[in-house]
């Protein structure tokens, strides 16, 4: 009886084991301890095979292309307690999914293109709506300077020609300059004003508009860019290509983004491969002006024809204002293949993990929203939206600086080594107020300060007046900046004055400035000290007394010899 | 018995003599920075020494993890092989763009390693250009005369095989400026030396 029950459970489990082998085709890979299945399928739409789709099991890092038939094949694991859910997604088209087993044949997955129109009726969400599901992203969007450019009270006190204290008259103002004159500094600092049919071009009214809705660059407003094209009619010389839809089902919004995988009920996502690019930075950090009359200036003088030539915003009458992306494209243009910085994008730095965000998490959404629509990823396929940049965390590594003298008899000579070490662009880049200093002393060893004999001092327009309240006009030093010049031969003038660029001496990628320097001992014997400060300072001195700005140094780096 | 008794005296002697020369062959005392919560990674070491004519065979860690490099200084003798590997979940970009050492490995993936080796004194400043936060130091000297402090800011140096004589001990640190003092070995050996740091611009290891 006992071998009977015996003999019959070992035919059954022979039985199933074969069962399971038959009809399910199994790539074994028992070299790599891992059992795996296949699956596979077609992606379709209405008009027919949809090629080159991109198919994953969802939040798995590989994807396979589809062929020319829309046939796709996946290895998925074999064991499973669930079904899998395969993604598929391509660019002009909403992604989607289907849910199989292993070793399922027959997992088509059906595609709808996006709308082929705009509607500039569309009124974008508010980021408090993404944030219930999105709650960490959104948090770290919202202390950026990305979610607060409409009401930069710089912004406004430049636009505007008024002071901190709201005072009008109060230095450069666009408004001034250009009374009657709109501007367009809502297409970046209020863009979904910008873009909105009825909304408001002054940047003034754009917080109040009831077409502007939110402060700063939303992420509805980011995430409804389809692409972005070269152009000749924007202040950037690029147009971010919208698609405000909603919905084609329910209640659901179109939103575009890096996933192809990304598929509920909530959204309607596509996939774009415009936000792994670094052009998708270059609307808003890119400015030029045109010069009404084509007057050219001394180009020559302040950028190579290589790096202008890279820069490709045109000829020698246009005024380059910000030129972040052109900088980035320009070092990266200037790579070998094989160089290990080849390939670094705006998004590998300015959208990284920072500490504070630690432990590493596997989702983008929170809360209960996690446990419905969730898909589990690498955090190496994530990115933060931090945006930081310009901050002092950024900052403190962005440059470095060494030093090394010699004392020859009565001189000391002092080299100072100043890289731009983790900046993909130049440094400073962006708004031409910013620059950053290198201060330079040398004492003797009762702290009296040496005489110069050789080497650059730094400008008037540091200040004038006690170091100790960081004015540095006449010390041994070098600004690095670009400055902006007007017709009347005044420098760091607003770009809407500037008729040309009088220098720009900012520091390129990974590149060293070396700066020589000579002292004068009066006792050869003594041990004099150099000591070397640079220095961060988001505008100039002028500029903030007369705004009544408070001025906020950022010590980036010190060494002494 | 006179035999026991030189025997005895001759023990006495060696214990003596032994006991000093344990003695002589560690240099410590107390660091005390101003305006730093912790006291410790306060590098203290000693110049005018000989230099270190045969590199280490030890090859040193220098870890990723959680966005952090660790240690944070990492102290060795010139001709010193590093190890980095990236035991962090994601990539990370180590690379050096300082004059003592320049090296760059692009991004690396979790699990991987890359090794180099330092064969010129001075200061090595890491970064990862993908995460800003991320600086560490590797301090190259020219011998092994060197100890870091602890937390409370005491150290112990070894200088066996040091010759008596006058050397400088000095201190380096990424936020005080360098100390420098002219001590005798024969006096400051066994003694507890005191180092009052104030913050500042840091120095050169060597001039």
């Amino acid at each position: 009886m006992k071998k009977t029950i015996f003999f019959t459970s070992f035919i059954s489990i022979i039985a199933v084991i074969t069962a399971v082998q038959l009809i399910m085709p199994i790539t074994a890979r028992s070299s790599q301890k891992k059992i795996t299945s296949v699956i596979r399928g077609v992606v379709a739409s209405q008009y027919g095979m949809v090629a080159d789709a991109r198919v994953r099991i969802a939040g798995s890092k590989d994807f396979t292309l589809t062929d020319v038939n829309g046939r796709f094949t996946v290895e998925a694991p074999l064991f499973s307690s669930r079904t899998i859910k395969i993604t598929a997604g391509k660019d002009g088209w909403f992604n989607n999914s289907v849910n199989a087993l292993p070793g399922n044949q027959n997992a088509n997955v059906m595609l709808f293109p996006i709308p082929a129109k705009d509607n500039p009726n569309y009124r974008f969400i508010s980021p408090a709506v993404c944030a219930r599901c999105h709650n960490t992203l959104a948090k770290y969007w919202d202390k950026s300077k990305m979610a607060h450019t409409t009401s930069n009270v710089k912004v406004l006190n430049m636009y505007n020609g008024t002071d901190a204290t709201g005072r009008e008259l109060s230095g450069p103002g666009y408004k001034i300059d250009n009374p009657g004159k709109d501007g367009n500094c809502v297409s970046c600092h209020a863009p979904s004003a910008a873009v909105s049919n009825g909304g408001a071009k002054d940047i003034e009214k754009a917080l109040w508009s009831p077409r502007a809705e939110w402060d700063g660059i939303s992420c509805d407003y980011c995430h409804k860019i389809r692409k972005i094209t070269k152009t000749n009619n924007t202040p950037s010389l690029f147009k971010s290509h919208l698609k405000r839809q909603t919905p084609l089902k329910g209640n659901s919004i179109l939103v575009f983004g890096p996933y192809d995988d990304v598929v509920n009920t909530v959204m309607s996502a596509s996939y774009s491969p415009a936000f792994d690019k670094g052009n998708f930075c270059a609307a808003c950090h890119s400015q030029i002006k045109k010069s009404d009359n084509k007057d050219t200036w001394n180009r020559k003088q302040v950028y190579t024809d290589a790096e202008w030539k890279s820069f490709d915003i045109g000829d020698d009458s246009v005024i380059p204002v910000q030129t972040t992306y052109q900088e980035w494209k320009t070092w990266q243009n200037s790579l070998p293949a094989d160089d290990s910085n080849k390939g670094k994008r705006c998004q590998d730095c300015h959208m990284s993990w920072r500490k504070e965000m630690l432990p590493y998490d596997n989702y983008i959404i929170d809360g209960q929203a996690r446990n419905m629509w969730g898909t589990k990823r690498d955090p190496q396929n994530i990115r933060p939206h931090h945006f930081d940049g310009g901050t002092q965390i950024q900052l403190k590594t962005a440059l470095s600086m060494e030093i090394e003298g010699e004392i020859n008899g009565n001189i000391l000579d002092v080299n100072v080594f100043i890289t731009n070490t983790n900046g993909g662009h130049w440094i400073p880049t962006g708004d031409p107020m910013r620059n950053v200093m290198m201060v330079l002393s040398a004492t003797d060893s009762d702290g009296k300060v040496l005489k110069k004999i050789k080497g650059e001092e730094l400008p008037t327009w540091t200040g004038i007046g006690k170091i100790e309240d960081g004015n540095y006009a006449g010390l041994p030093g070098k600004m690095f900046s670009k400055v902006l010049k007007d017709k009347k031969g005044n420098i760091n003038v607003p770009f809407w004055q500037a008729t040309e660029v009088a220098a720009d001496t900012r520091i390129r990628p990974k590149t060293t400035i070396k700066l020589t320097y000579q002292f004068k001992i009066e006792n050869p014997d003594d041990e004099p000290v150099a000591e070397a400060k640079l220095i961060y300072r988001p505008f100039m001195k002028s500029l903030a007394k007369v705004k009544k700005w408070e001025s906020n140094d950022i010590l980036i780096t010190q060494t002494a010899w | 018995m006179n035999s026991k008794r030189i025997l005895i005296f001759g023990l006495i002697f060696l214990m003596m003599t032994t006991t000093h020369a344990f003695a002589s062959d560690l240099l410590s005392g107390n660091v005390k920075a101003q305006g730093l919560r912790k006291q410790d990674n306060i590098l203290v070491y000693l110049t005018k020494t000989p230099d270190q004519t045969t590199p280490p065979q030890e090859v040193f860690v220098l870890d990723q993890n959680n966005l952090t490099f660790l240690p944070h200084i990492l102290v060795i003798p010139k001709g010193s092989t590093v190890s980095f590997p990236n035991n962090d979940k994601v990539d990370h970009n180590v690379f050096s763009l300082s004059r003592t050492k320049k090296f760059n490995f692009g991004s690396y993936k979790p699990g991987v390693s890359h090794n180099v080796t330092f064969d010129k004194p001075g200061i090595v400043e890491l970064r990862c250009d993908l995460h800003s936060e991320m600086i560490s130091y590797i301090l190259v000297m020219k011998n092994s005369y060197f100890a870091l402090t602890d937390k409370k800011g005491n150290f112990t140096l070894d200088v066996t095989g040091l010759a008596p004589g006058k050397y400088f001990l000095k201190t380096w640190h990424e936020k005080l400026k360098n100390s420098k003092m002219a001590i005798d070995l024969a006096v400051a050996a066994g003694k507890k030396l005191t180092i009052n740091l104030k913050r500042g611009a840091p120095g050169v290891l060597y001039k």
